[in-house]
């Protein structure tokens, strides 16, 4: 007999009720008495000089609370996600369009809208760099005085990269181009900032690190992160998007000014042109294979547009250059990675964190290099994969590697890859349907060599509920669910029993950013620890009382079971008795992302080591007229290591699935001389629902057998990831025809039929 | 209260509101009413955040005047939920995972809410059509299809998910 377990079946996610209520609070539905409305005033000029900014005429219009420049700052005016050389007000001068100038608080949104309007600027434009190889130019002008316009530029090499190359019966080269591409999530970024009677400044922050946040907050108001306290209310995505903080140390500078609570919620044109993008990458990528199919070598050379400052530049364009040769064997490999300052957007972290860009390049050099053999990309794919215990070009050992080949071969059985008759390739005269596919690994957690941990607080009561206290932010992508799953599951209570409290720097201890794939992990981890300390008390007990050994005992569905059956004692009485007896049911614990010792001295630099690994296979309708590709199945297969929460893998999935069809053929922000031209959801086109084809998805399970809760691992950046790979091949399939450049507009895949038929007339 | 402003009938409760020249039906709800659940995405009529059911139909709330809402019959998802509990629709989004962030879904559930009161047995399309100005970024709209339809089935009657 077994009792139902609550790790891996479906369960609806804690907020839930609230959610479809509509009683779920998101920062813009904070009312807060005295409430004011806070603004933001941006640069209407890629780069200028300020020459004059008064703010006198805004301060004196009734109603205006607070209006803050530069000056105004207590404490350091600087954002912190990696260097602190983007202004939170700007000083001198405006570096793009997302630069803040001033900030206001009034009674209401007319109000600050007129202060907005009356405070005098006057800008004087300078010439602005917009081209990544200007940028890099010796005599180039700095983008931040003082500070080098190439923020970062490393070469990785591994093996011996010439040799191979001259060694080579193929070679593969091009060069590949990915623009900027937009969350989008459906809330834009806010901040509610109240201060308290006892000089605690409250934040509520849509965000992804709200312990962060909380340093960031202090740092600007002179205060010390004692006096700080950040919450999350719920939270409409983020996708990496909201990893560096936006308006929380603004709502807090205006709240403090004005002594009354102010709320600041971007509205959507100032989310677009604010927020972080993800790169634009433009790489020069050669494969060299050997006849028989085997790659050789790969070389590579990336120059990442970052906009005007750090952010995640380093990180994502390490990223993109771990990931640079896929989930392959490959020996000899050498990639030049290079990230620039300009003018143009802000680029940071973006679900994927620059392996959506390397797999863009490898998966379309793979398919490249088959067509040049004439060899089946399934099967080239198969010859080259990495497996259990491969040692990949970075220096890591693949830990459980056989889910990538297992993954091909699924996806390939799924869409039923082998023969294809001429009547499916061209079902009518200007209509071309192809087949694609793309295999990718990604991994988990920040990487070797930095701090990855997270905090739990566990407390049982003594009716058998629980409460559990994390600072991990969930921001839809469902931490909270597979922390009380694991909660229940370990202390053998019923799922409904554990209540999650939303991150709270007051509550919880610092459990790091949701980012990266790692809460599920470290964060997973953690409150195993800390229930196991949990249940141990309560075993303890029930042994006493059964007089049994401790180790016969088991926790289930809220009761104590022995030796397989239910022994009729309930925890709940175990709780009882500890609290009656004082003996605590309360634990803290803090996980550290676990790596294995046995990297080589040689290996990248902050690799990750848990890999998520996926293939996706898509067929798409082609028509040649008008260049439009229609996405008319896609297949994905994903290994969760083992899966907590199913709804959450699978919502995981399909959302990653639409966000890659979006990222493939119509999502870019256009962007001229510095300037958004499309900042609104009209104009920046996403996949909606009669967009999207009925997805066909299926989970494998290959257990993490290090660090993973229960040999689970964290799966959230995976699913965008393949898509836009899979698509360009299927394209390529149907028409024959490469793309190198994303997004595949219908301009550019008419582009391409024209150059494979020069002349050729239309219809 | 605005003395004379607009009159209608808010989840079967007399509401009044302000009639000012540029304000919304949806700042209306939210900020005058309180009912923060119908969520502001873009104010643009581009992502049906804010979507109510006006007369029996769904509408973006962003784009109807204050004035049009005059004597007009509107439903938010605040008052989906009825005093047995949730409506089939509300339990099915949660159990099948129709929703992750749920910022999407106050409007969501209106548009499907219209859908369904108009066809018990709504097709893939059908659905997809409900839904084709609800953007959400979370979900790939598939288990929305599967929450619908499961929703549809419970209510002609205990015959299971479709
Ligand atoms: S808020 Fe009304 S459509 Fe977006
Ligand atoms: S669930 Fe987040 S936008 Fe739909």
């Amino acid at each position: 007999m077994t009792a139902p377990a609550v790790v891996g079946r479906w369960v609806s996610a804690p907020g839930a009720a609230e959610i479809v209520t509509g009683d779920a609070r998101y920062c813009p539905d904070i009312r807060l008495p005295g409430l004011l409305t806070g603004k933001l005033l941006y640069a209407p000029h890629p780069r200028a000089r300020i020459a004059r900014l008064d703010v006198g005429k805004a301060r004196a219009i009734p109603g205006v609370h607070a209006v803050l420049t530069h000056a105004d700052i207590p404490g350091e005016n600087s954002y912190l996600y990696a260097e602190p050389d983007q202004p939170l007000l700007a000083e001198d001068e405006v570096r793009f369009q997302g630069d803040a100038v001033a900030a206001v608080a009034a009674e209401d949104e007319r109000t600050a809208a007129a202060a907005l309007a009356a405070i005098e600027v006057e800008y004087e434009p300078l010439p602005g760099v917009f081209d990544p190889l200007e940028a890099m130019r010796e005599d180039a002008p700095r983008i931040v005085a003082g500070e080098d316009n190439v923020i970062m530029r490393e070469v990785y090499r591994t093996g011996d990269v010439e040799a191979a190359f001259a060694a080579a019966d193929v070679v593969v080269e091009n060069t590949y181009r990915t623009r900027w591409a937009e969350h989008a999530f459906l809330e834009t970024e806010g901040a509610v900032a109240q201060l308290d009677d006892e000089g605690v400044l409250t934040v509520y922050s849509s965000c992804q690190a709200p312990h962060r946040d909380r340093m960031q907050i202090a740092r600007a108001l002179g205060l010390p992160e004692s006096r700080v306290r950040v919450v999350t209310p719920y939270i409409g995505g983020a996708f990496g998007g909201k990893d560096e903080a936006h308006v929380q140390m603004h709502a807090a500078l205006l709240a403090h000014a004005a002594r009354r609570p102010v709320r600041l919620i971007r509205d959507r044109r100032e989310s677009i042109l604010t927020h972080v993008k993800r790169h634009p990458i433009t790489v020069e990528c050669a494969t060299a294979a050997s006849r028989d199919g085997r790659i050789l070598a790969v070389r590579a050379r990336a120059i990442a547009d970052a906009g005007p400052y750090t952010n995640a530049t380093y990180e994502v364009v390490n990223k993109f250059g771990e990931f640079i040769g896929g989930p392959y064997r490959v020996e000899n490999l050498e990639v030049e990675k290079i990230g620039v300052r300009t003018n143009n957007p802000i680029s940071g972290a973006f679900r994927g964190f620059g392996a959506p860009q390397a797999a863009f390049v490898y998966e379309s050099q793979m398919d490249d290099v088959a067509r040049e053999l004439g060899m089946d990309p399934l099967e080239l794919r198969l010859l080259n994969g990495v497996e259990t215990g491969t040692r990949m070009y970075t220096g890591v050992v693949v830990r459980a590697g056989d889910a990538m080949k297992a993954s091909l071969r699924r996806a390939a059985e799924l869409i039923g890859w082998q023969g294809r008759t001429a009547q499916e390739r061209q079902p009518a005269p200007q209509l071309r349907r192809g087949w694609g596919m793309a295999t990718i690994l990604k991994g988990s957690g920040l990487g070797r060599g930095l701090g990855d941990h997270a905090g739990v607080v566990l407390e049982m009561h003594r009716d058998a509920s629980v409460v559990l206290r994390s600072g991990a932010a969930d921001m839809g992508q469902g931490i909270v669910t597979v922390m009380a799953q694991l909660a229940a599951e370990r202390l053998g209570v019923e799922y409904d029993a554990v209540r999650v409290v939303r991150a709270d720097t007051a509550q919880a201890p610092d459990a790091g950013a949701s980012c990266a794939s790692r809460q599920a992990m470290v964060s997973g981890n953690a409150v195993l620890a800390a229930a196991d300390s949990i249940r141990a008390t309560l075993l303890g007990l029930a042994a006493r009382k059964l007089r049994r050994d401790q180790a016969e005992l088991d926790l289930r569905a809220g009761e104590v079971w022995a030796d397989g059956e239910p022994s009729g004692l309930t925890v709940r009485e175990l709780a009882e008795r500890a609290s009656a007896w004082g003996y605590p049911l309360h634990a803290e614990h803090v996980s550290h992302f676990e790596y294995p010792p046995d990297v080589p001295e040689a290996s990248y630099r902050f690799s990750q080591e848990v890999f998520q690994f996926c293939t996706q296979v898509a067929q798409v309708l082609v028509d040649c007229e008008t260049g439009q590709v229609q996405v008319e199945r896609l297949v994905a297969v994903h290994d969760a290591g083992r899966m907590i929460n199913p709804g959450g893998v699978y919502g995981q999935i399909e959302g990653g699935l639409a966000q890659g069809i979006g990222y493939a053929l119509t999502e870019e922000l256009v962007v001229s001389e510095g300037r958004t031209l499309n900042p609104s959801l009209e104009n920046y086109v996403i996949p909606m629902a009669l967009d999207i084809p009925a997805l066909e998805m299926d989970v494998l399970e290959f257990p993490e057998p290090v660090g993973g809760p229960l040999g689970a691992k964290g799966i959230a950046e995976s699913p965008i990831i393949p898509t836009a790979p899979a698509i360009r091949n299927a394209i390529l399939d149907a028409v024959g025809q490469p793309l190198y450049e994303l997004p595949m507009t219908a301009e550019r895949v008419l582009a391409a039929l024209d150059r494979a038929a020069p002349g050729a007339e239309d219809g | 209260m605005a003395e004379g402003g607009i009159r209608c009938t808010v989840n079967g409760q007399e509401a009044r509101f302000e009639a000012g020249p540029e304000r919304t039906l949806l700042q209306a709800l939210r900020e005058e009413l309180g009912l923060t659940g119908t969520k502001d995405g873009c104010s643009s009529g581009d992502c049906g955040a804010c979507v109510v059911i006006m007369d029996g139909q769904p509408v973006n709330a962003c784009m109807v005047l204050a004035p049009q809402a005059e004597g007009a019959r509107i439903r938010t998802v605040e008052g989906l939920a009825a005093a047995g509990g949730l409506h089939p629709l509300q339990r099915a989004f949660g159990e099948t995972w129709a929703f992750q962030c749920g910022f999407c879904t106050p409007g969501m559930l209106m548009s499907c809410v219209a859908l369904l009161e108009a066809n018990d047995r709504p097709s893939r399309d059908d659905i997809l059509t409900a839904i084709a100005g609800n953007f959400c970024r979370c979900t790939g709209y598939q288990a929305v299809v599967k929450a619908v339809q499961q929703a549809a089935a419970e209510m002609r009657g205990g015959e299971g998910p479709a």
